[in-house]
């Protein structure tokens, strides 16, 4: 991932013998396979890069967080074949499961604590002949954590930790959609406006301009609302945004950069064709940048479907931001504490993953300007 | 310099005839047409076809395309389907002030606090700080924001119950107000606006006497006359306790916005002031014998500067998002609260007309940061 | 105005009265890895109207002499011992703000990158009036700040309108007269010039150097010339320091070092330096880095790259010893150095 290329040192094998003396012989060769220098190289300067990421503890942090979900988004699948499988499927299931936990509730004229009081009108549902001060027994939606469900059900009766896990698939999904088709773009338009200069160059930059002053969020509302969207044309669209937008014109300055060194200077010289000079000399060399923006395009993707979700604007079963949005149509938003494990888990779920993408992205960003590293 | 800003303006009316024209053809996009989704499946194919040709929809695409741009051109963007017969631009002009207002004021705070915030935390930066302080910014910065808004709620205004829960005024109180809210909202915007420029003006001409002590005198006379001033036109007018009240209500969603678009500002000012502190001119500051206070403010912070005006432009369609979920999760009735319900309810000429004011506030703003730069890097002010 | 250009600030000091003496003074630097010693327990004189010079390759500690003379080291840096006491008074143990009053006003500096000195947004007049507001004994008004930095100009070449341009506008001879008028502006006792035109164009050089020593014998000013460029040093300085690894080497009249240097490494130095002018003589070539600072050899520091090193040296540090007419050496072995440059290599 170094920032400049150097041309590789050979790696040069052990002499062989025999060929000592012999003056017009080369008395060195490579006895290596090609594939294994590259290999080895591409180790060496992994490692020393690594070094270097693993010098900022922030990063490191970022690392861990981004590792605990990435077990999370691993366990629940396994979980749902074993222990939430089976029977307990319906129970556990993300979306369609339900369990009512039966809880003691105090009928009321109207309710201050819809923790355990209950109202006339619903409480005659259950049982007719119900008068306030009854204490009845009733199925509790949203149910407090228990040991049947350990982050307590939602206001459907639906297991918490079993959507939060799910969820986090859903978010690693859209993220490397997002960074993916991000970096793809961003570097072929990067690369391309930075080699042809002139006016490829001048409009594609333009282009950018526009749409870094577009507002994203407003225009993916009204998106959201013209359309359904799914899960993975919202990747698309934001990687196309961001592709086209400022990591463009980031990555046309290294490509600018890089198309003025010496070894690419020698490769046109050498007569190699213009997308020959551009694949295998300027992208190779913008790629470890673009790895960079890839961070920063996964925070900002976990944050959009978050907010659309909220809204209900994305065709999603279950995410972290729907989570969300059902606790506060249901009205338990202004409980705060009470209802924490509403709140909570997927809130700072949303935020802790977002934070953590973009804090290996800053460390990243260390390794990859040097200008930003502490002496 | 004024060609400068003539440029400008004309560059991004172009830009605006762009984005317009995006408009455009994202509502040629959308699934079927207003025929197919507004009227009565019921209706004949032949009637269906009259009623779209008085709208003007059997005219080629071109043709429609020239008649959106010349109404648009003209403010006409039609009339709203769920307030039927307001037209859009009224319905606009009544949210615009207070979507102004909110905006202004959260980012005009973010900015200042977090560029003094930031400048204090490089100037004396130290190493157990500086993980505790880029990990709350850049949580901060990364939260899940209509959840936070939400939280906010619940412990600023449910929990402790120091302000309203929610809306833009106190139903109850305005019941039987002489005068409407937005008159009043008009008087503040107007009085805050001259408040400002009130202080702006004492800074500044605090900078033009010789002496230390003329200098502050200029200053704080100047901000206590303003102050003074302001006061004394609010104290006695008879808008005032509605005044308070709406003041009251935008307390929270105003100190929301500004903590969250405070974190970028405050890490973007920190990590400039930090290059800047490398700087060969800082060191020729530090020989000449300054003060360490004026070598931060006067030197090292009038350099970093420049890097976050830059960043203002780029943080500003996260601002205007920001804008937009606060207005929803605190049900300030401005252009963000209007778009998004407008979306909700297949209200598609609001839904436009909205998007193009955020569009046209985007710009209008990027033009004003890119003439304050050039007021703020001598570099550039003789290209 | 009365006041005249550049006035004598140094309490009746006469030319050859001693203005600034540096006793034992030792800087580190302390980092991850350890100590840098930068400056180890160097010491010197500067008398009034004397133009001195430090002299060594790149990384010896010259620039951090220059900047703990001021206590300007970098946050990192730490002035251990010694003294250096400016007429007297000794500026090491004194409170940082009163530190503050003696920078510009008794020891000024121009940077060793001069080009970047200027900050890009204030107009450099500006930049001086900072300088005069803060040192300048009675208050100028605006025309008086105005007339004084257009003197300076003149003083050193520059247009007085040029104050109100911004540094952006100058070209880079431009850019370093105008930090030598800085530097001059509050009269100060010394002048400190650290590679005052490294960065700097042969001509532009040349012309800034001639004028840099006019004014300095015109003003009878004292100067500490920084460089690592002998024939600079050669030019323009009275006396000369040879700094070796963080170490004052060898210390004496400028014309006895170049024309007898006693340390080894300052005969290396001279030697391995082809001269424009003089008879052409064979290179004795320089071999080797200079030593990390980090971990220093032990004895004398120049010990690994010395031709004349014995056991002695390699355990034993030498001290700086008067060898006569008021030339210092730091060597054990100086006598075994061959009297002047022009004989080649001896090893
Ligand atoms: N802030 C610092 N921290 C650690 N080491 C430093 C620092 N500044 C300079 N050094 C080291 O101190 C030594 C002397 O540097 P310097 O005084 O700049 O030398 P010169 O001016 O002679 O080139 C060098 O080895 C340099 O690497
Ligand atoms: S003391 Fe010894 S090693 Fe050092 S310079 Fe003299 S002879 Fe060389
Ligand atoms: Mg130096």
């Amino acid at each position: 991932m170094a920032l400049e290329q150097k041309p590789p040192d050979l790696e040069i094998g052990p002499p062989i013998t025999g060929l000592e003396g012999s003056d017009d012989e080369p008395i060195i060769a490579i006895t290596e396979p090609l594939w294994r220098i590259r290999l080895r190289l591409l180790w060496r300067s992994f490692k020393k890069n690594w070094g270097l990421f693993a010098e900022n503890r922030i990063g490191l942090v970022g690392l861990f967080v981004i590792a605990i979900f990435a077990v999370m988004a691993i366990a629940h699948p396994i979980l749902m074949a074993t222990a939430w499988g089976g029977d307990n499927r319906e129970i556990y299931d993300p979306v369609i499961g339900y369990d009512a936990v039966v809880k003691e509730f105090t009928v009321v004229e109207e309710v201050t604590d819809p923790l355990s009081e209950i109202e006339l009108i619903d409480a005659r549902f259950t049982n007719i002949n119900a008068q306030v001060g009854d204490v009845i027994e009733q199925p509790q939606q949203p149910a407090s954590p228990s040991s049947r469900h350990l982050l307590g059900t939602d206001p459907l009766g639906r297991d918490v930790l079993s959507q939060l896990m799910f969820s986090t698939r859903a978010a690693f999904f859209l993220g490397m959609v997002a960074a993916l088709v991000t970096v793809f773009i961003a570097t072929t338009v990067g690369s391309i406006a930075a080699f042809f200069r002139g006016f490829v160059d001048a409009f594609l930059m333009r282009v950018a301009d526009l749409i870094l002053l577009m507002p994203l969020i407003p225009i993916l509302i009204v998106i959201g609302g013209f359309w359904t969207i799914e899960l993975w044309q919202l990747g698309v669209i934001i990687g196309i945004l961001n592709g086209f937008g400022g990591v463009a014109i980031v990555l046309r300055s290294q490509a600018l950069a890089v198309s003025v060194k010496p070894f690419v200077d020698a490769a046109r010289v050498a007569g190699g064709s213009r997308w020959h000079l551009i694949f295998r000399h300027v992208i190779p060399n913008v790629l470890p940048l673009s790895f960079l923006y890839m961070m920063f395009g996964v925070t900002e993707a976990i944050s959009l479907e978050a907010i659309l979700s909220f809204f209900g604007l994305l065709n999603v079963e279950m995410s972290w931001g729907l989570m969300i949005s059902i606790a506060q149509a249901e009205g338990y938003l202004l409980r705060g504490l009470d209802v924490w494990w509403l709140l909570f888990p997927a809130g700072l779920a949303v935020t802790f993953l977002a934070a953590a993408f973009f804090l290996v992205g800053r460390a990243m960003d260390e390794v990859v300007n040097p200008r930003l590293r502490k002496r | 310099m004024l060609k400068f800003i003539g440029v400008r303006l004309i560059q991004m009316s172009l830009l605006f005839l762009v984005f317009l024209s995006l408009l455009f053809f994202l509502l040629q996009a959308q699934p079927g047409d207003f025929s197919t989704q507004f009227l009565d499946p019921r209706i004949p194919p032949e009637n269906r076809d009259l009623i779209a040709a008085r709208f003007g929809l059997d005219a080629p695409l071109w043709k429609q395309y020239l008649t959106y741009m010349g109404n648009v051109l003209q403010g006409d963007f039609g009339v709203s389907f769920q307030r039927y017969p307001r037209t859009v631009v009224s319905v606009i002009t009544e949210r615009l002030p207070r979507t102004f207002f909110l905006f202004t004021f959260a980012t005009l705070l973010s900015y200042y606090l977090g560029f003094v915030l930031g400048k204090v935390l490089a100037w004396r930066r130290g190493g157990s700080q500086e993980m505790s302080i880029t990990l709350g910014g850049v949580l901060l910065y990364t939260v899940f924001y209509p959840w936070f808004a939400l939280v906010m709620i619940w412990f600023f205004a449910a929990y402790l119950d120091l302000v309203p829960v929610n809306q833009f005024l106190t139903p109850l109180r305005w019941r039987d107000a002489p005068f409407s809210a937005n008159s009043v909202f008009t008087s503040i915007i107007w009085s805050t606006l001259l408040l400002s420029i009130g202080l702006g003006l004492a800074l500044w001409a605090s900078r033009k006497p010789d002496n230390e002590t003329q200098r502050r005198l200029v200053k704080w006379g100047g901000v206590g006359l303003t102050v003074a001033v302001f006061l004394a036109f609010w104290m006695p007018h008879e808008q005032r306790t509605y005044a308070t009240d709406i003041a009251h209500h935008a307390l929270l969603p105003i100190f929301t916005l500004a903590l969250v678009a405070f974190a970028g500002v405050m890490l973007i000012t920190r990590g400039s002031m930090l290059e800047t502190l490398k700087e060969d001119y800082i060191l020729t500051a530090r020989a000449k014998g300054l003060a360490p206070k004026t070598i931060r403010d006067r030197h090292a912070a009038r350099n970093a500067l420049l890097p976050v005006t830059t960043s203002f432009v780029l943080g500003l369609a996260f601002i205007i998002g920001g804008g937009l979920i606060t207005e929803t999760v605190f049900s300030w009735p401005g252009m963000g609260e209007l778009l998004l319900a407008s979306v909700l309810t297949q209200d598609i000429p609001v839904a436009i007309g909205a998007l193009a004011m955020v569009g046209a506030l985007a710009l209008i703003a990027h033009i004003i940061v890119d003439v304050m730069y050039v007021f703020l890097d001598p570099r550039i002010r003789y290209q | 105005m009365t006041t005249p250009l550049v006035e004598d600030s140094t309490g009746g000091l006469k030319t050859g009265d001693t203005l600034l003496e540096v006793d034992n003074l030792i800087m580190r630097y302390k980092t991850k890895q350890g100590y840098v010693s930068a400056v180890e327990d160097v010491s010197f004189v500067l008398h009034k109207g004397e133009a001195l010079g430090l002299v060594g390759e790149s990384g010896c500690g010259k620039t951090s002499v220059a900047l703990s003379l001021l206590r300007l080291q970098a946050d990192n840096g730490e002035i251990l011992g010694g003294e250096i006491r400016l007429g007297g008074k000794d500026l090491v143990p004194i409170s940082e703000d009163e530190m503050r009053r003696h920078r510009w006003n008794d020891v000024s500096m121009v940077f060793q990158g001069a080009m970047n000195s200027w900050n890009p947004v204030y107009r450099v007049g500006d930049q001086i009036k900072e300088a005069l507001d803060l040192h300048w004994p009675e208050r100028l008004n605006r025309a008086e700040t105005r007339q004084r930095i257009g003197d300076l100009f003149a003083l050193v070449g520059l247009d007085s309108d040029a104050q109100d341009r911004y540094p952006h506008e100058f070209s880079g001879g431009m850019r370093q007269r105008a930090v030598i008028a800085m530097a001059l502006s509050c009269n100060p006792q010394v002048i400190i010039a650290d590679e005052p035109t490294t960065a700097l164009d042969v001509i532009v050089q040349d012309q800034i150097l001639k004028e840099l020593k006019k004014i300095q014998a015109d003003l009878n000013m004292s100067i500490i010339y920084i460089s690592h460029d002998i024939a600079v040093i050669a030019e323009v300085t009275d006396r000369t320091g040879v700094m070796y690894a963080g170490k004052m080497v060898e210390f004496g009249d400028t014309g006895d070092i170049f024309s007898a240097p006693r340390h080894p490494y300052a005969w290396l130095l001279l030697s391995s330096t082809p001269s424009i002018v003089g008879p052409r003589r064979k290179l004795a070539p320089l071999e080797g880095e200079p030593p990390n600072l980090l971990d220093p050899p032990s004895g004398c520091r120049f010990n690994p790259r010395c031709p004349f090193a014995t056991d002695q040296c390699r355990v034993e540090e030498p001290p700086l010893r008067d060898i006569g007419d008021d030339h210092q050496v730091a060597c054990w072995n100086y006598e075994q150095v061959p009297v002047g440059i022009t004989s080649g290599s001896v090893v």
